[in-house]
């Protein structure tokens, strides 16, 4: 009978909207729910190939061949990526005149110092084959590509000499059982880095295998979250650089807490007033190489001394003195990111105190800097003692230094390979090297509490506030002011 | 003097340039973090001189921490300025003609420590003063009782006499020897108890147990490599000292009192970081925390070393405040100390904010006040000058910030609890619940029992279970009342009469003499306690449950010459200010105290066995107004009455009766029309149908209809919320915060609308419209009256034509006229108060406050909805059943043709 709208239901409506309105304005606010597990990137589904893989491998690239009649881009994808040039882009950096580049390939460290000359050992990690023909023929040869070494079940798939599969490796079943990333494919390699287990890193180690939710909440327990979950890979660039290989990082270019972390991740409006200076890992990682311990100074002038014994964690004649420690607080310096200096082959070394392999950018007058924890290795390595600069020794193969126990045959044979001249005369020097410690992160009833760093009483905690560039305890001197 | 005072200010001068010389360079970086640099200290280096004013050096004396510190601070106005060092003693005397003889630990006697210090001319000596030095002495910071007489002279003056309290001591064999002070010495206020950083506090009490008070302050030297004990006298290291002999500041590390300075004698301050935390629960040696529970620590209790219950989930720290590293002094400063002399209240202006006339620095060290900034515990009489000095939580929070987004009557929460009522919700280390001296076991210890803790307190695996403090009244010096969370232990023990001082308790030592026989029970004990016979007095049969008991200790103790032994019990308060937690931790949910049996009414357990029933300790601010309840197994309850306490909490307070009579009301209300609505129905079918005639008539405009609408829903949804709250444990899915702020919002509303409708009918005069014309008044309602008795089953039609300018008959304007000047603006204005508590609270409190305001409320409440339930109904009156409701919506009604005259 009407056929026109009915007017009182704008009453209606009036009186709903009169009611509603306030009372959503004035009504009590709850609290968001966490949502940092959305952001976990999505992984396809696995596909097994078991049936798919078919034929005899005999070699490592007989198999990568069979890889690349499917996923073709597979292998040109990864050789634009760091796990296969083992060097970072060129970059200008301001002691020299060209741009240079920073990886395994060209520079040493405070460990093992380099892998030049050392390739029938060194390349055991790396993701490639064929190290035997030289780095040229090797790198341009996408059959050298190892897809295995990350993506076959780790526990069947072994590396040997010159990046060449072991030699009782079954490469077909190796081949048949590949999937996507986990942390026994990363872990190979990056947890037992610098020639054993938790050697050089510090937060990584064979504990994060099987890790408890109080090793390393989100490795632990029940995320069990895998290296690519944070270290998210795109066309096989996987997200994540080194300190230890870069000059500069793009923050883009680098995994952060906020990747999935995002909003007002803390309740506390007191600890939010920390987030400026402090970065999460110095709060959120109390303690590394919690489970295992890790090497914290490396003394190579001890090595090749006849009658000592050989100890895995004091003293090995090839390798010389060094000491381990477990579960200690780490160093804390301002970072921003970067690295302030970074030693190149060839840069002398430093006469007032032990030369800096790396040295961390930031100061407390930096914005963009945050009290970040270092795990920090002092080493006694050699150096030329004409030239001034360190040297980088052939430790592996038939004529190194673990064969021989011979330094000046070692720097000799190393000459045609790094381009440093060898003056015949060695000796020793103090290097130091930081290592920006970012895994075993605690969960927030593990994390350090206020009485970890600050004293009402002026005892001194694990910030050492002079060192940063306060003039005290921030609670009582107040926070660092910006410019 | 003046050239120390030089020394002083140079040295103030000199030591920070000197550090900052020292700064440390950059230095080798190692894995462990960078070694603390020296302890540093602004003091200057000052010579010790002994009570002669001698440097210790040379007469090889005991050092005087008054006459040492004395050089450039004036001791003897701290001396005289500190409750810590008086302990009651200036207004010693016979206080409150009580047992007690001074409101302060000298003279206060304490149940917990039974020992009582005897006052001149009790017949039985328990502790002289010296004894009581030796007992307390160790929380004792020397001066005041320490070293003067209750008549105000120095105690080696007094002459050596075993009938004086003041100079005598009760020996172990209970015979009364004299004391003589001038051998022991006076302990004097001993600075380097609170300003060391390392107080030999083991040595001191050594020193003190044994009677040797002259050396308490030189034993507290000990440790640092200063001084050694000496065959006689003291052996001060010459090498601790500088060249002019002065000692190096830098060896005593003098400092402004931290936490563990004052842990050392009030309670459980845990200072070292990693180490977990452990606890010697309901130990006396800890008092602040066995009395109360509190522990002051910034660790975390997951991360303890204590077998807590739950302990997982217990991942916060077990003080915020401790934990954001505040110290005690920070809220119980010095009361002169200009850091925090604006926080005092003063007499300042209205208009001024901030007075920055302090005192200087220099002259503040010169004479620090020692009275301490205190708050309003339930020990309110130590003190008193200092009570409510003390920074409060609202001096540096602001409540309504942190609570006003999600809390509604943020004001009146506040002014009815104190914040410890909900941000400390939970003790989560045990406390002491009763001590029962009325008997000894064969050790000569009374019977205790510990709350908050399952099995035995000291055994590591016993379960520390906690316990929730119970909310009393605490009146505040400012005539405020709050609800605080307190501890309350109960007493028990035997008083007798002394024959010229009044009521006493019985001895420790005639205690002992009247229960033990050397290492055992006396055998009289054994045979009245042992029911089991087998010749031993266990924990359980030593109670005194029967009068055969109590005769028995009574005649033990009578024989021992005390004159009418009896049985008393107390319980005392003990407030609870410390383990604050973070709101995210506190009791933030409505339904802790919104609910039946809610925290506000929940009580605890007083004692597990009473042999008297006892009393409350009414010598405080904490307004004990509940009930102490016997249970059926011998166990004794506290009951909160918070309704005496004038505490109104809405879903937790409630008068039954009125509940009862309103659910009636409603009831009877839903039959009745129910019963009237069956009995049309039936007389509908049994009539023959005419189809009435009817016209449609313009009757409601449109303001008219939404005005009615939108009270009609206000009125419903209010009823409904209202029932929410009152009965939130019934509606427990439902959150009660917002439920809270639908009434308010609906409330307001409804007013405005009510208001604007007023305005609207006066305005137009339409209001003639719903006042009954008095003339005929009784005769039409009779008519109207009639025709819903009988009339309406007969299908007659309606006495009174409906015409839009009057279309109430004589009853509905009659009831109108109730609801609209009676009912609702009752009901406005008491749901007006209720919210205004927080406004205007002294409108409130004059009409009775919300103890009566609320019941009222809920009443009117009840018959407005019976009002909804009859006004219902009635609309199906009209020539349909729902043309009345379908009027009222669209505006245009059917009404019944009338060929009657109109009007009434």
């Amino acid at each position: 009978m009407k056929n026109r709208f009915p007017r009182w239901v704008f009453g209606l409506l009036a009186i709903g909207t009169l009611v509603l309105v306030p009372f959503l304005y004035l009504k009590p606010t709850s609290t968001p729910a966490r949502q940092a597990a959305s952001h976990l990137p999505i992984k396809g589904a696995h596909v097994d190939h078991r049936d798919i893989v078919k034929g005899d491998f005999k070699t490592g690239p007989d198999v990568t061949r069979a890889c690349l009649a499917c996923h073709k881009d597979a292998a040109s994808e990864l050789m634009k990526t760091t796990h296969w040039t083992w060097e970072s882009r060129a970059v200008n950096v301001p002691w020299r005149k060209e741009a240079v580049t920073i990886g395994k390939i060209n520079q040493i460290n405070n460990f093992c110092i380099g892998a030049q000359g050392n390739e029938n050992k060194c390349m055991a990690c790396h993701a490639g084959y064929g190290w035997e023909a030289g780095k040229a023929a090797q790198q341009s040869k996408p059959e050298n590509v190892d897809c295995l070494a990350c993506h076959a079940e780790a526990a069947i798939y072994n590396k040997g000499l010159f990046g060449n599969p072991a030699p009782s490796t079954d490469l077909l079943a190796a081949a048949r059982s590949v999937r996507a990333t986990t942390r026994e494919n990363c872990g190979k390699c990056h947890f037992d880095g610098g020639g054993g287990n938790g050697v050089k890193h510090g937060d990584l180690d064979e504990s994060l295998y099987f890790p408890g939710r109080s090793l390393d909440v989100h490795m632990g327990g029940k995320h069990n979250m895998q290296c690519s979950d944070c270290h998210v890979a795109r066309k096989h660039q996987i997200l994540g650089l080194m300190l230890a290989d870069n000059y500069t990082i793009d923050p883009a270019e680098q995994v952060s807490c906020e990747q999935c972390h995002s909003g007002k991740v803390h309740q506390d409006e007191r600890i939010g007033t920390h987030l400026k200076a402090v970065a999460c890992q110095t709060c959120h990682i109390p303690a590394i190489a919690r489970e295992e311990p890790t090497k914290v100074a490396w003394d190579w002038s001890k090595a090749g001394r006849k009658g000592r014994e050989d100890d895995h964690y004091s003293y090995l004649k090839i390798k010389g003195e060094f000491s381990y420690e477990a579960n200690f607080a780490p160093a804390y310096r301002w970072f921003n990111g970067n690295n302030e200096y970074r030693y190149l082959l060839g840069d002398p070394i430093s006469r007032d105190g032990p030369t800096h392999i790396n040295k961390p950018a930031g100061a407390i007058a930096d914005p963009n800097a945050r009290i970040f924890p270092f795990k920090v290795h002092t080493a006694k390595q050699p150096y030329d003692k004409v030239n001034g600069y360190l040297l980088q020794p052939i430790t592996a193969g038939a004529n190194g230094y673990w064969t021989n126990f011979n330094w000046d045959q070692a720097f000799e044979l190393a000459v045609p390979v790094t381009g440093l001249a060898y003056s015949g005369r060695y000796g020793f020097t103090e290097t130091v090297m930081y290592w920006a410690s970012t895994h075993m992160v605690q969960s927030a009833d593990k994390a350090l509490s206020c009485d970890a760093c600050h004293s009402a009483t002026g005892k001194p905690g694990r910030m050492d506030w002079a060192a940063l560039g306060y003039p005290g305890d921030p609670i009582k001197w107040g926070g660092r002011k910006l410019p | 003097m003046n050239k120390l005072k030089h020394l002083c200010v140079i040295g103030a001068a000199v030591l920070p340039s000197a550090a900052a010389l020292a700064a440390p360079s950059a230095t080798t970086h190692t894995a462990k973090p960078a070694p603390p640099a020296a302890i540093k200290t602004l003091h200057p280096n000052f010579a010790l001189l002994d009570a002669q004013g001698t440097n210790v050096l040379t007469s090889g004396q005991a050092v005087s921490p008054m006459k040492s510190c004395g050089q450039c601070h004036d001791t003897a106005f701290i001396a005289s300025h500190s409750f810590h060092v008086d302990l009651g003693l200036q207004s010693f005397g016979s206080w409150n003609k009580t047992w007690h003889s001074s409101p302060g630990l000298f003279g206060q006697w304490d149940p917990l420590r039974y020992r009582y210090l005897s006052q001149a001319g009790d017949e039985r000596l328990d502790l002289s003063t010296a004894g009581w030095l030796m007992l307390n002495g160790d929380r004792v910071v020397g001066g005041g009782p320490a070293t003067t007489s209750r008549g105000g002279k120095p105690l080696t003056t007094l002459k050596p006499g075993a009938g004086d309290p003041e100079t005598s001591l009760l020996a172990a064999n209970g015979a009364r020897t004299a004391w003589q002070w001038a051998e022991s010495g006076t302990m004097e206020t001993n600075c380097f108890l609170c300003h060391l950083e390392k107080p030999d506090l083991a040595a001191r009490k050594a020193a003190i147990r044994d009677g040797r008070f002259g050396d308490a302050s030189t034993a507290t030297l000990s440790g640092l490599g200063i001084v050694q004990a000496a065959a006689q006298g003291w052996a001060w290291n010459r090498a601790a000292f500088t060249t002019e002999g002065l000692i190096d500041s830098r060896k005593l590390a003098i400092q402004d009192p931290t936490n563990a300075n004052c842990a050392a004698c009030h309670g459980e301050v845990h200072e070292a970081g990693d180490q977990p935390l452990q606890i010697s629960a309901c130990d006396l040696d800890y008092p602040q925390t066995a009395t109360t529970g509190q522990v002051m620590a910034a660790q975390r209790m997951s991360a303890s070393a204590v077998n807590l219950a739950g302990k997982g989930t217990l991942q916060r720290a077990w003080d915020v405040h401790a934990e954001r590293q505040l110290q005690c002094t920070d809220c119980h400063h010095a009361l002169n100390n200009p850091a925090h002399v604006n926080d005092a209240k003063g007499s300042n202006p209205a208009h001024l904010r901030y007075d920055p006339r302090t005192l200087d620095i220099g002259k503040y060290l010169e004479r620090p006040d020692h009275n301490f900034a205190r708050g309003q515990s339930a020990q309110v009489h130590v003190a008193p000058k200092g009570k409510g000095t003390m920074r409060r939580c609202e001096n540096c929070h602001d409540a309504s910030a942190s609570h006003g987004n999600w809390l509604p009557y943020v004001e009146t929460h506040i002014k009815t609890l104190a914040c410890e009522s909900c941000h400390i919700p939970k003790m989560h280390a045990p406390a002491i619940e009763a001590v029962d001296w009325t008997g000894l076991a064969a050790d000569g210890q009374p019977a205790k029992s510990c709350r908050g803790v399952d099995g035995e307190p000291g055994d590591v695996r016993s379960l520390v279970t906690g316990f929730e403090p119970v909310l009393m009244k605490r009146t505040q010096i400012d005539g405020g009342a709050l609800l605080a969370p307190y501890n309350l232990i109960t007493t028990f023990y035997w008083v007798y009469d002394d024959a010229r001082s009044g009521k006493r308790p019985v001895r420790l030592a005639d205690l002992r003499a009247a229960y033990l026989d050397g290492q055992a029970h006396a055998a009289d004990i054994v045979a009245a306690f042992d029911s089991n016979r087998d010749g031993v007095v266990a924990a359980d049969e030593l109670r005194i449950d029967s009068p055969q008991k109590e005769a028995a200790v009574k005649a033990r103790l009578s024989a021992l010459g005390l004159k009418n032994v009896r049985m008393e019990g107390q319980v005392q308060p003990f407030s609870i200010n410390h383990n604050v937690t973070r709101g995210k931790f506190a009791l933030n949910d409505c339904a802790a105290c919104h609910r039946n049996g809610s925290r506000v009414d929940q009580g605890m357990q007083l004692a597990g066995f009473a042999p008297v029933t006892p009393g409350f300790d009414t010598a405080n601010n904490v307004s004990a107004s509940g009930d102490v309840v016997r249970r059926s197994d011998g166990s004794l309850h506290y009951r909160p009455a918070p309704v005496r306490d004038a505490v109104y909490v809405f879903g937790a307070s409630r008068i039954g009766l009125v509940d009862a009579f309103g659910a009636l009301a409603f009831v009877g209300t839903l039959l009745g029309v129910s019963g009237h609505g069956l009995m049309r129905y039936l007389a509908w079918r049994r009539r023959p149908h005419v189809p009435l005639q009817t016209r449609p008539v313009q009757m409601y405009d449109a303001y008219r209809r939404f005005w009615h609408w939108l009270q009609a829903i206000s009125v419903l949804a209010l009823l409904f919320t209202g029932l929410v709250i009152h009965r939130p444990d019934i509606f427990g899915a439902i959150s009660f915060p917002a439920t809270v702020t639908l009434h308010n919002v609906l409330a307001a509303i409804l007013v405005i609308n009510a208001a604007l409708s007023l305005f609207y009918h006066l305005a137009t005069e339409r209001m003639r419209e719903y006042i009954p014309r008095p003339y005929g008044f009784i005769d039409d309602s009779m008519r109207q009256t009639k025709y819903y008795v009988s009339g309406i089953f007969k299908g007659e039609p309606h006495p009174f034509e409906k015409r839009p300018d009057d279309r109430m008959n004589p009853i509905q304007k009659l009831t109108y006229f109730g609801i609209l000047n009676v009912l609702l603006p009752l009901q406005i204005v008491t749901g007006a108060l209720m919210w205004g508590m927080q406004r205007w609270p002294e409108a409130a409190a004059a009409l009775g406050g919300l103890p009566l305001l609320g019941p009222a409320h809920s009443l009117l409440a009840w018959l407005f909805g019976c009002f909804i339930v009859g006004h219902v109904y009635l609309t199906t009156t009209g020539p349909t059943p729902l043309e009345g409701i379908r009027a009222m919506v669209t505006g245009t009604e059917e009404v019944e043709v009338h060929e009657q005259a109109p009007g009434h």
